[in-house]
């Protein structure tokens, strides 16, 4: 098993069509558990952490461009990006422990394909977009779009995550995640819910993007719940309304974490909890064109 | 004075700068390397076996199978586990050999140059097996038609082992009760996740003997099985035990012991002298040791309008698994704990084990107290609960006391003091607990905003636990001392103390230490120990039954006393031998249970206050106030540890850890999924609460401790549970779904 380590997105595609057998890696915080248990070791292995793109995090002025290498730690440090967008630095800032995320990386937590993984909700709520690089050169997929499975995604053999794009917030908009382990650490989601809430000036719901994770294949939006909340303000009615239709959009299974009827339930309850959560941030946002230069 | 004070423990340096050695850390570079092959089989029978293509594999040196051990039979406290599972053996067991009843039974042990060729070996073994009906559970071995997992009992039956205990009148308790509270409980699975997985080597020591280092809880033992199998004359048989990495009854049955010392004796008639290592993985360690045992228990407790109780009607069934290990003990403290710590006028209680496929149950931290004090306290609450009296009070009223005749109807040991404890954790829960020196974790905070399904509970137990072995068990404790000095000198400059208990990390030896430095009059650093070596120290009985300080103590005062009788003799050195008898126990009658069971105990009371998530089902314990008399803290920071520790498993035990069994194998063999808890899991405040209120016959009044956290968490918490939510569980642990789903089930709250 070979170790190669480009240095720029171009040599790292040369690299992969030369290598068809090559398993791409950020972290190793799944591969290297992966090949410990057993899996075939694959021909080599791709480093992009030393491609400078992907271990980035800038204000590009309309947008965020995070490198999908870099380590979570570098994003939950980031005050800025953690004043605009909480929901998500915090789903970066639950993946494995404090150590793991000195190595983690949203680009591997998204691209390992885990139905459970952490960052994906949060990344779909807020609209991010991928940028992949690859043979055909570059492309731009949203982030929902992009597993198809336990295990699974849309990328082409030769195909990599470079970085992913994050506009910027709109006044009075808040994000969160909530995540669901029997535990306090160190687990995997029995359930996930990312939400975001931008609220218009009368406090009613103007958009809403609410999306579950650990509960079907792979992490998805739940439209009824988003449909439920446009246009109407936060209470009892749409609250209940979107508890229910986040535990209808559940296609779980039954494992050693969870039964289905427990995921279903408290999938419910965690959208709820987390539109509840993201409308306060909205509220009390202090995003928007009045103030980018403070926050940013 | 060392007793009573809190000395630097003797093994923190070497723990802390890391250059202790536990068994792995004592297998040289050039050791060969041993892999045990499990059957892999719940329940079947061996029809062939060929090792051949395992023993010429690149860098095997031999494989061992059934043939090689000279009696092919072990168990600590019933010989009915063969050493290796095969199609043939020397025949000096009647316990059929060629059936796997268990999945890790041993079926081989490859010995190779390195790890990669015995991995490479194990998998070369060609096994053929007719399937068996494996028997999951005690529901399928007690159906009519199971077939026997040991037909060579004699019994007919798989239910191998029953207690009895008849005392009173029943119809009379009955026709008394003005209250009558009836529930059938289930109690779970734990494993006992010690850091330091099995691991062990073998070699001849240079007086020819087999020597063992490995892991353990009572080398004398370890040394009897591995003679007994290789039928050798123990005093031709050595163990050793290194730094032990926790034990908590996991290491009180044999696990490689006595694999290892085969390996090592044949390969030395074979002409191969290097040592033999084998470490366990996580993994092999879960799936390859047993667990604490699950159950069922059915209980019937009546009382009168005042709370007294008048009846107890009781019958439980552990799930002993394949093998013995210790179920037939540990069903015993079962037995006596399921009438609770109380006066009890009338009780017809029986216990059964049972022999199924699944995991061995065997010995734990309170060793089937836990099991039975859950019940006996969820049963005292209901009874609270009914008669609308306080729990505190309702304790009050029935608690045993000085005089008090137990449940098999003899008196109890003078130094009964469960009522102080009760009066005193109640005291101690009344009052807000001591600020916090900093900012409490916030570990639910991942989920959310949950205010208005938050609900505060709190909830309240007790029990007691035997110290040291019960029912006519030959007690014993010894220990060496031998004092130096001059001809001329009027007190010793320094000692020796030699003693085989085993430190598994609880401070043993520290507290030894500190026992034979006060006995002397020397200070701490002038008493050096020499410890858990079969060739240089007499038998200590086990770490297990809370019961090694008391025993160790009561020796070493003994050995103390003799060394001094021989200073003052003018022996230099003067050495003094001890061995300590407690008094006699008895074994429970086989039809009413009377018995004399024990000679001393301890007692422990927890008062616990917890919030549950209605949402998700999530339980954070924020305060446990665990009571305890331990007749005198020989090390107060230790016994602090003791309590602190066995509140965290305890926890687990009630709330997180769900080993995973289907079809009698284990599901859940990892970390990762059977989930012990993490720092910031536990209660968010411990109140370790000590009493020392003299046992009369412990050393300077010291009662065991080390089991009692354990005992009475679980109903603690599901009488808090209870509180805040009006629903009681009978069932745990209490994870979040199973939570959640009683909730639902009972439409509240």
């Amino acid at each position: 098993m070979k170790y190669l380590a480009p240095k720029t997105v171009e040599e790292a595609t040369t690299l992969l069509a030369e290598h068809p057998g090559a398993t791409v890696f950020a972290g190793a915080t799944d591969v290297i558990p992966q090949l410990k248990a057993g899996r075939p070791e694959p021909e080599a292995l791709v480093d992009l952490k030393k491609i400078s793109q992907a271990v980035s995090v800038s204000d590009e002025g309309g947008h965020w461009s995070i490198g999908a290498a870099t380590a979570t730690a570098k994003l939950t440090g980031n005050k800025a990006l953690a004043a605009e967008f909480p929901g998500l630095v915090e789903a970066a800032g639950l993946i494995g422990s404090d150590q793991v995320q000195s190595r983690a990386t949203l680009g591997g937590n998204l691209c390992n394909a885990s139905p459970a993984a952490d960052s994906v909700p949060a990344m779909i709520a807020n609209g991010m977009r991928a940028v992949i690089a690859g043979p055909g050169g570059t492309r731009t997929v949203a982030v929902e779009d992009i597993p198809t499975g336990p295990g699974s995604t849309q990328l082409q053999p030769g195909e990599f995550v470079v970085s992913f794009e994050l506009d910027h917030a709109p006044a009075r908009t808040g994000d969160a995640y909530l995540r669901l382990i029997p535990r306090t650490e160190m687990d995997i989601a029995v359930v996930g819910a990312g939400v975001r809430i931008t609220l218009d000036d009368a406090g009613n719901v103007a958009s809403a993007t609410v999306a579950i994770g650990a509960v079907a294949p792979t992490a998805r939006r739940v439209p009824a719940a988003e449909e439920a909340l446009v246009g109407n303000p936060i209470n009892d009615t749409t609250l209940a309304a979107v508890a229910e239709a986040a535990s209808a959009a559940c296609n779980p299974i039954d494992d050693k974490r969870g039964t289905i009827a427990y995921r279903r339930q408290v999938a419910g309850v965690l959208a709820r909890r987390a539109v509840v959560a993201a409308a306060e941030r909205a509220a009390a946002s202090t995003n928007g064109a009045s103030n980018n230069g403070e926050t940013r | 004075m060392s007793v009573g004070g809190t000395p630097r423990r003797i093994d923190s340096e070497g723990k802390v700068t890391g250059v202790t050695e536990y068994p792995a850390d004592r297998i040289p570079p050039d050791a060969l390397v041993a892999k045990v092959v499990f059957t892999n089989q719940a329940h079947a029978r061996l029809t062939s076996l060929d090792v051949r293509a395992a023993e010429v594999t690149p860098g095997v040196v031999a494989v061992f199978t059934a043939p090689d051990v000279p009696v092919n039979v072990y168990g600590l406290t019933l010989p009915d586990q063969p050493v290796f599972v095969g199609t043939s053996h020397t025949g000096r067991t009647d316990v059929p050999c060629d059936v796997s009843r268990w999945e890790a039974d041993h079926l081989a042990l490859v010995v190779a140059e390195t790890a990669h060729a015995a991995d490479q070996a194990a998998a070369a073994i060609v096994a053929t097996w007719e399937p068996l009906p494996v028997l999951g559970d005690i529901d399928e071995a007690m159906a009519p038609g199971a077939p026997l997992l040991h037909p060579e009992n004699g019994l007919g039956h798989n239910v191998y082992t029953t207690y009895n205990i008849r005392k009173g009148d029943m119809a009379a308790g009955w026709a008394a009760a003005a209250a009558v509270v009836e529930a059938t409980y289930e109690v779970p699975y734990q494993e006992h996740a010690y850091l330091q997985p099995e691991a062990g080597m073998a070699y001849i020591d240079d007086h020819g003997r087999v020597t063992v280092e490995i892991a353990g809880q009572w080398t004398h033992e370890d040394r009897e099985q591995i003679a007994h199998a290789l039928d050798l004359p123990e005093d031709e048989i050595r163990v050793i035990y290194p730094a032990i990495g926790g034990a908590f009854g996991g290491r009180e049955d044999t696990s490689l012991q006595i694999v290892l010392a085969l390996a090592a004796w044949r390969l030395h008639q074979r002409g191969e002298h290097r040592p033999v290592g084998c470490v366990w993985s996580r993994e092999e360690s879960i799936v390859g040791h047993h667990k604490r045992h699950r159950g069922r228990i059915q209980a019937r407790w009546g009382a009168d309008a005042e709370g007294r109780i008048t009846a107890v009607e009781s019958e439980a069934w552990l799930d002993a698994g394949g093998y013995n290990y210790t179920s037939n003990k540990v069903l015993g403290n079962l037995h006596l704990g399921q009438g609770g710590p109380y006066e009890v006028p009338n009780a017809q209680v029986t216990s059964h084990a049972v022999y199924t496929n699944a995991v061995p149950g065997g010995a734990f931290r309170g060793f089937g107290g836990p099991q039975s004090a859950y019940v006996a306290e969820c049963q005292m609450n209901k009874l609270a609960e009914a008669l609308g009296l306080d729990p505190v009070e309702i304790r009050r009223r029935n608690v045993l006391r000085d005089g008090s005749i137990g449940i098999t109807q003899t008196p109890m040991p003078d130094g009964v003091t469960i009522a102080q404890v009760v009066e005193a954790c109640a005291a101690a829960a009344s009052t807000p607990p001591p600020a916090s020196p900093s900012e409490p974790f916030t570990p639910f905070a991942t989920l959310g905003p949950a205010a208005g399904d938050l609900r505060r509970g709190r909830g309240f137990a007790c029990a007691f636990k035997n110290v040291g072995f019960s029912f006519g068990f030959p007690e014993r404790c010894e220990a060496e001392i031998v004092l130096h000095g001059a001809v001329g000198d009027d007190a010793p400059h320094g000692a020796d103390l030699f003693h085989a208990g085993a430190d598994v990390g609880q401070g043993a030896h520290t507290v030894f230490t500190q026992m034979a430095a006060e006995a002397l009059g020397l200070p701490i650093e002038r008493v050096h120990g020499h410890f858990s070596d079969t060739a240089i120290t007499g038998d200590s009985g086990s770490a297990s039954a809370s019961r090694l300080t008391w025993m160790a103590g009561n020796a070493i005062l003994g050995a103390a006393e003799e060394a001094d009788k021989a200073w003052r003799n003018g022996d230099r050195p003067a050495v003094g031998k001890f061995r300590y008898v407690p008094p006699p126990t008895e074994a429970l009658d086989p039809e009413t249970g009377v018995c004399t069971p024990n000679f001393s105990y301890g007692y422990v009371a927890q008062a616990v206050e917890l919030t549950v998530d209605t949402g998700t089902g999530h339980i954070r314990v924020d305060r446990v106030v665990s009571t305890h008399d331990v007749g005198r803290a020989i090390n107060p920071d230790l016994v602090v540890a003791q309590i602190e520790g066995g509140v965290v498993q305890a926890h687990g035990y009630v709330l997180s850890e769900d080993l995973q069994v289907r079809d009698a194998r284990i599901q859940t063999p990892r970390l990762s999924t059977y989930l012990i808890p993490g720092i910031g899991d536990g209660p968010t405040v411990i109140e370790p609460l000590i009493l020392e209120l003299a046992d009369p016959i412990g050393p300077w009044g010291a009662r065991g401790m080390a089991e009692m956290p354990m005992m009475t968490y679980a109903p603690a918490v599901v009488a808090a549970l209870h509180d805040a939510t009006g629903v009681w569980f009978d069932a745990f642990p209490l994870t979040p779904s199973r939570v959640l789903a009683r909730l639902n089930e009972s439409g509240r709250p």
